[in-house]
């Protein structure tokens, strides 16, 4: 792709690609994932996250049937685990927009090995956090009430309820995410095509392939198209959860009354949202045996990013503190200390240690460079990321105005149920996409390999090649 | 052809209906309507109540021209006077024991719904006690007993008549040899009247009283030596009290004419400007009631230590000068440390003679009734804040009388018949009664009950009772206001009311309540009036003219001092663990263990629901080594009772408070085995409570559903108090206690200057915290019962919450309470966030929640900041039985499951209201919407009306300098207000006991 030159290593010590790989190579490595037998691997892996996935949709079938009192909400706690979760799969659902479009158009190349799964990862954590505040509402059968649907009450939803952005915030950034994703798919669908050799596989991968050819003019429009959608893309990477951390801050609630949610929020997301691909990433790398693509290059780049959203949200732990104390406002500088020190405590120092100390670790480069390190590291932010959401929802709402209505909230195994189930479905529809798509963005990994400079001289004794 | 002829004899029938309780005719039914007889076993129907009430109205018209029909029926035809949608209401009594509750019952096309106080009757003056309102659900309680039992087979009621009459044959002969009947005590002029036509057909026969709860210690101060049997009972008038003190009282709630008493009190409180006459309550109790709530002073000590605190008080006023009859020997009992808390009180009462009122509680021994009798004949006080009456029609039982029989017939067993005419003493007796064993002497038992209660199970004969809105009645206070208990509706079970079992058991006749109570009344008014006269009682509800006489009682100094000294040296010396008896403030002495309302309504100082605990002071609980729901063993006199802890500051260290009620095996789906039963811990000696009892922990927890797990206020501007004195120096301290930026809006906001504005004040100082209110709008609202365990979850439904908070020191903490519903904020913050607009703004300021629009979000009950919304977490009506959907109001909507609601201002009674005015051409007045909450506040601490009105009651008080929003610093705006408590300490006492408030 066009770029500045990248050629022999002077502006750039280390290759984006390791390995000595071809555009042959890149192919062949790609598309063998897909074009293999299946793995016995992959069929005990499905089957485990499927019957999750199930479990998921056979509790959703009880909680319609019976009522959200099977959950552990109460007044006050009137939103549980399934906002917290709602809040936790939307943020992990940042980092793949954030890489294919914003990093897009700051060209950084490195992204480029990880954003079709991580784009695809965004994706499928959009439709696990879609499922929740669709279910948690008491009478599910009418939430389409939310939509703005012309009907013969000439009933509008209230345009002044967070709740009402949030449908508009998610929906779009989901229907504009899936574009970018297809869109993007578009040339590595056609390689597919191209190397179907069963009828089935040619007639679905042509028609999703959309009549790619490769030539030069589609080449043109799709750039450009491509770099549109990134445009449109970035201001929804940040909108979407400013509107969800609007859902909190529009309220009166002490906790939740905060302007500086929208940036705190956004910058959390991005955190668990790199979080996240990093633990996908470290194990597709490790299974299919991509070290040569996602390098450990790529894994430092994200620590990097990690460690300065990690600090950002830390930052906004302290200035939620400080304005409490500053403000003079009892019921805040109460929530506050209620949260570090009250009934919640355990959930806030969770939430402290994996957000704020563990990141502090990718100061190291040494554990930036440490694939175990950096797993385990991935995994703790996330637990830290979803303790941030529930200590936001429950902390606040359990403790408000009123002492005499205050109240504990613990969840049900239903709760946790639905939960967990949310991560079957997650990586049900992960392990079909690894499965069947191809993980890695074939064209555009071929686009930073040296071979695509204009300027590259294929080195002695070394055999590059073309398709 | 005479009544007389037709209840004895041949027996013919009137109308079909009657001849439908044969079992030729239930036969007959039951082949040709097989559905209808599958039916009945499960309670009735709305299909089968239907059906009756429809059959009883084909049948009415065989039953002739007689009028007045004493059928209620349901309209086919539409009968005069009566439009369908628009209810009715009549006056009725609720008897109570020796009290009676004037009452007005709205029906629905012959169904009753909702009850509220008369105003015209003294013993409500137009509020009530969540007893009263919940006694509506108790109407309708699919448990209740459907069939007349012989040894557990069904009989007839025609059955047991003709059993009683062969056995009557031979107690006629001998002159009622070894009949014994055994009753509650009453007061109603129709029972006092068959008491005696008992006793005089069978002079040979005994009438034995039972109370478990019983007021015996208040009546036994005789007019002199020589009228041994006459009773006198004290009244209390609050409205003259300046200073009062209660000796382990809780005058305003459980104990007797609490609603009157309450709002006398409430009334000397109602400090509206500065040099306001305020009263002073000083309480000494053993552990928190509402009385020692509302206290300006409170002292915390055993139960048993009460009475030396009396005596230490007589003798202090003594010293200080005071006339005091009781002879210098009773003082070398004094036991009691004097103190400043002594010293202030003596000194305050002594400065208000013939304005101070001394009252001891029911559960304290006689002997300190005594005393308190002796220091208000000293103060000048009998004559003006007590009278004492010598009530004509009613049963006063002593409990001695029944100990003393028992005693005599412990080895006998030529014991034959036994009636017991209500009550459940198998349940509720004292444990060295032996009320099982008992029963078992007599060859005969006859139960009537509206439960198959522990007492029927062991009776031979159970008969079904009919609540007191099924059947004809008369009732009396203890002042003597007489009134009629008049039915709402065709008994819905069947059964028989008291009075009728009574009447056959007098006379032999199976006779209709109606004609019984008639002749009672045809009896006392003569016949040229008698018409006219029981039209308007039926009408008024109260009998005006049948007032007692209020004597003027001169203490017997000799038996006074003889009661007070017997008593001291009998009296246990308080060393160990004590036990103190309670009355429940919700299921009274068990007999409403299966109202669900009353269940699920918190207790005013534990805040527990569905369950009774061992309530000890922290200081004991850190002794035993126990906390919250540890459960506990308590063994007193051989008995093993297990109770989970329930920690309140406030207790008396080494007092352990139990309460009655609890523990029921046999009182229905509702009731069964909730909490523990107490009774077996109660000895005939020890009445009211009981010193050196065991205490063991057994390792176990018992979970246990409280509806507020936060006890401070964490020093928030929630309820804000003053002193007296403080009040009179800044009156406007409410409105100060919170500085705020000033409160404006971005935008312009909606003036509601226009039409109605409806608003409501609270006034905390009026407020005594009993839940009337609650129960209240449960009924009036259709809220529905949640249960202990969604009530352990923080999932109870009530719209409006009575909130308890201490305050002060751990170790003599104050209580505040404030009711809590829906405030109607201008701005409201849950309207705001709403994504389907279910709830909106009206034009009149009223918050309204449209539950079809609703879609369950919860978003809103999230920005409450008073968190007054309740949600549907499950479809709570599916599991509603059939018989109490007809106890809803059909005005207002039942909410299904998945639906937010809240307090609504009871906006269909502003509707009723509006058309109202509208169909005469008028507006609705300031004051003339009344909430069900504030109907049945007893002391009226709730107003509500047209703020826009300056005349309207509610306008006023907004205005004055006591009122405070709740919150006002978020810019909600909220529409109910709070007007702020006042104590009135003694100054003498405010440092060391009111230091740390403000």
């Amino acid at each position: 792709m066009n770029s500045a030159n990248p050629t022999s290593g002077h502006l750039d010590p280390e290759p984006l690609i390791a390995g000595n790989q071809t555009f042959r190579s890149v192919t062949e490595r790609v598309c063998s994932i897909v074009e293999a037998k299946t793995p016995p691997i992959w069929f005990i892996a499905i089957g485990l996250a499927g019957s999750l996935a199930i479990l998921l949709f056979g509790l959703i079938g009880y909680l319609v049937w019976e009522g959200i009192g099977i959950w552990g909400v109460n007044i006050p706690v009137g939103w549980g685990w399934a906002i917290v979760n709602f809040v936790f799969w939307v943020g992990i659902g940042h980092a793949g927009t954030l890489i294919s479009a914003i990093l897009f158009l700051f060209r950084q190349r490195w992204r480029t090995s990880i954003n079709r799964f991580a784009e695809a990862m965004t994706l499928f954590a959009v439709i696990c956090a879609l499922i929740f505040p669709s279910i948690h509402v008491g009478r599910i059968w009418a939430a389409y009430w939310m939509f703005p649907v012309p009907n013969q009450m000439s009933m509008w939803p209230n345009f002044r309820s967070p709740l009402l952005w949030d449908v508009f915030a998610v929906s779009t950034y989901f229907t504009v995410s899936a574009l970018f994703w297809y869109v993007g798919l578009i040339p590595d669908l056609a390689t597919l095509r191209d190397r179907a050799k069963t009828k089935l596989r040619k007639i679905v991968f042509g028609l999703l392939s959309l009549g790619w050819r490769g030539g030069n003019r589609q080449w043109k429009h799709y750039e450009l198209a491509y770099l549109l959608l990134a445009g449109l893309s970035t201001p929804l990477v940040l909108s979407v959860h400013s509107v969800v951390s609007t859902d909190f801050a529009v309220s009166i609630l002490p906790g939740w009354h905060t302007t500086i949610f929208p940036p705190y929020f956004v910058a959390g997301a991005i955190f668990s949202g790199f979080a996240m691909v990093m633990t996908l990433g470290i194990i597709a790398r490790r299974i299919f045996r991509l070290e040569d693509f996602i390098t450990v290059k790529h894994l430092d780049k994200m620590s990097k990013i990690m460690l300065v959203t990690g600090m950002m949200v830390g930052y906004a732990y302290a200035c939620e503190f400080f304005i409490a104390w500053y403000s003079g406002n009892i019921y805040e500088q109460f929530t506050f200390m209620n949260r570090a020190f009250g009934p919640y405590a355990w959930a806030y120092w969770i939430m402290v240690t994996c957000n704020v100390v563990v990141p502090q670790l990718f100061w190291f480069r040494k554990v930036r460079s440490s694939i175990l390190a950096l797993f385990a590291m991935s995994i703790l932010v996330n637990i830290g990321m979803w303790f941030e959401r529930f200590v936001i929802v429950a902390s606040s709402l359990s403790r408000d105005f009123l002492p005499s209505s205050w109240d504990y909230y613990s969840p049900t195994i239903y709760d946790v149920g639905i939960f967990v189930g949310s991560f079957g479905l997650f990586l049900t529809l992960f392990l079909l996409f690894i499965r069947f798509l191809p993980m890695i963005a074939m064209s555009e990994v071929k686009g930073v390999l040296p071979q695509a400079n204009p300027h590259y001289h294929q080195p002695a004794g070394t055999h590059g090649g073309s398709r | 052809m005479s009544e007389k002829d037709l209840t004895t004899g041949a027996r013919y029938w009137r109308s079909l209906d009657e001849l439908a309780r044969s079992p030729e005719f239930e036969r007959f039914l039951q082949g040709e309507f097989p559905q209808v007889h599958d039916e009945k076993s499960a309670g009735v129907s709305r299909r089968k109540f239907m059906s009756l009430m429809g059959a009883s109205l084909a049948f009415a018209g065989l039953a002739g021209c007689r009028r007045p029909v004493e059928k209620i029926i349901p309209y086919v035809t539409q009968p005069e006077e009566i439009t369908v949608g628009v209810p009715d209401v009549y006056a009725t009594t609720m008897p109570f024991g020796l009290e009676s509750f004037g009452l007005l019952v709205e029906c629905h096309e012959g169904r009753p719904t909702k009850i509220e106080g008369n105003p015209a009757h003294p013993s409500t003056l137009g509020g009530s006690n969540s007893i009263i309102q919940a006694s509506m659900l108790g109407l309708y309680d699919p448990d209740r007993s459907k069939r007349v039992l012989q040894n557990g087979a069904e009989r007839t009621w025609d059955g047991f008549v003709l059993f009683w009459r062969e056995l009557r044959v031979n107690f006629a002969a001998t002159g009622g040899e070894g009949l014994v009947v055994l009753s509650p005590s009453f007061a109603s002029p129709t029972l006092a009247r068959l008491r005696q036509q008992v006793l005089s057909e069978f002079p040979n026969a005994r009438w034995l009283g039972y109370d478990p709860i019983s007021r015996d210690n208040s009546y036994q101060l005789r007019l002199g030596s020589n009228t041994a049997d006459s009773r006198l009972i004290p009244t209390y008038d609050f409205s003259m009290a300046s200073v009062i003190l209660a000796l382990d009282s809780d005058f305003l709630y459980t104990e007797p004419d609490s609603i009157r008493n309450s709002l006398a009190f409430a009334d000397g409180r109602r400090v509206s400007s500065p040099a306001y006459e305020m009263n002073r309550l000083y309480a000494v109790e053993s552990s928190y009631t509402l009385t020692g709530a509302n206290a300006d002073h409170r002292l915390q000590m055993k139960s048993a230590s009460v009475g030396l605190f009396a005596i230490a008080l007589l003798s202090e006023l003594r010293s200080r000068g005071l006339n005091v009859k009781i002879p210098e020997i009773v003082y070398n009992h004094r036991r009691y440390e004097d103190n400043e808390w002594l010293r202030a009180v003596a000194s305050d009462l002594l400065a208000h003679r013939g304005r101070s009122l001394v009252i001891a509680g029911n559960n304290q021994p006689a002997w300190v009734h005594a005393v308190a009798t002796a220091i208000n004949d000293a103060l000048g006080n009998i004559g003006s804040t007590v009278s004492f009456v010598e009530p004509a029609d009613a049963f006063l039982p002593r409990q001695s009388d029944l100990s003393a029989w028992i005693g005599d017939r412990s080895g006998a067993d030529s014991t034959n018949t036994l009636v017991i005419l209500g009550g459940n003493p198998v349940f509720d007796a004292p444990a060295d009664l032996r009320s099982d064993e008992i029963l078992k002497k007599f060859s005969h038992s006859i139960h009537i009950s509206q439960h198959v209660d522990e007492t029927s199970i062991l009776c031979e004969w159970h008969i079904p009772e009919t609540h007191f809105l099924e059947g004809w009645g008369d009732a009396c206070t203890i002042d003597g206001a007489a009134s009629l208990i008049q039915p709402m509706i065709e008994p819905l079970y069947g059964g028989h009311s008291v009075f009728e079992l009574a009447n056959l058991i007098a006379t032999g006749r199976d006779e209709r309540g109606y004609d019984i109570v008639r002749q009672t009344w045809q009896t006392r008014w003569g016949l040229p009036d008698f018409e006219k006269k029981w039209r308007d009682a039926l009408r008024d509800g109260v009998i005006q003219e049948a007032a007692n006489v209020r004597l003027e009682f001169v203490p017997d100094v000799n038996s006074l001092s003889s009661l007070i000294e017997n008593g001291l040296q009998q009296h246990p010396s308080g060393d160990g663990i004590e036990i103190a008896f309670r009355t429940s403030p919700s299921l009274y002495d068990g007999r409403f263990a299966n109202n669900a309302w009353l269940q699920e309504l918190p207790d005013p100082i534990t805040k527990l629901a569905w369950d009774n605990a061992a309530v000890i002071s922290p200081a004991s609980a850190a002794k035993l080594g126990v906390e919250n729901e540890d459960v506990i063993e308590i063994e007193s006199a051989g008995q093993r009772v297990e109770l989970p802890i329930w920690i309140v500051p406030g207790t008396a260290d080494d007092s352990i408070a139990l309460t009655f009620g609890y523990g029921r095996t046999a009182s229905g789906s509702v009731g069964n085995n909730v909490g523990s039963n107490v009774y077996s811990l109660r000895r005939t000696s020890g009445l009211g409570f009981a010193s050196r009892v065991a205490v063991s922990k057994t390792g176990r927890k018992h979970e246990l559903a409280n509806t507020q797990d936060h006890g401070s206020m964490e020093g928030r501007p929630i309820v804000r108090e003053a002193t007296l004195d403080e009040f009179n120096r800044n009156p406007r301290f409410a409105k100060e206690m919170v500085e705020h930026p000033p409160l404006e809006s971005l935008w312009k906001d909606h003036e509601y200057d226009e039409g109605y504005q409806w608003g409501m004040t609270v006034d905390l100082n009026a407020c005594i915290g009993c839940g009337a209110c609650t129960t209240a709008c449960q009924s009036e609202n259709n809220i529905m019962v949640v249960g202990k365990d969604q009530v352990r979850r923080g999932r109870e439904m009530h719209w409006i919450r009575v909130d308890r908070y201490f305050s002060g020191s751990a170790d003599s903490p104050q209580i505040v309470h404030q009711p809590v519903a829906c405030q109607h904020c201008e701005t409201a913050p849950c309207e705001q966030v709403c994504p389907v607009a279910a709830t909106v703004h009206d034009r009149e300021g009223l918050n309204v929640m449209v539950y079809n629009r609703c879609i369950g979000t919860r978003y809103c009950s999230n920005n409450c900041p008073y968190k007054v919304r309740r949600f549907n977490f499950f479809n709570y009506i599916s599991k509603m039985p059939e018989t109490i959907k007809m106890a809803q109001n059909p005005d207002v909507t039942v909410r299904s499951r998945g639906v937010m609601e809240k307090c609504t201002y009871c906006v269909q009674r502003i509707s009723a209201s509006k058309m109202k005015a509208k169909q005469e051409h008028r507006t609705v007045g300031g004051d003339e919407v009344v909430t069900a909450c504030q109907q049945a506040c007893p002391t009226k601490a709730i107003q509500f009306g047209n703020i826009r009105d300056a005349a309207s009651r509610v306008a006023g008080l907004k205005a004055s300098d006591r009122n405070y929003e709740l919150l006002a610093e978020l810019n909600v705006r909220p529409r109910t207000s709070y007007l702020a408590k006042i104590r009135n300490p003694n100054p003498a006492l405010e440092k060391s006991v009111n230091g740390s408030s403000d």
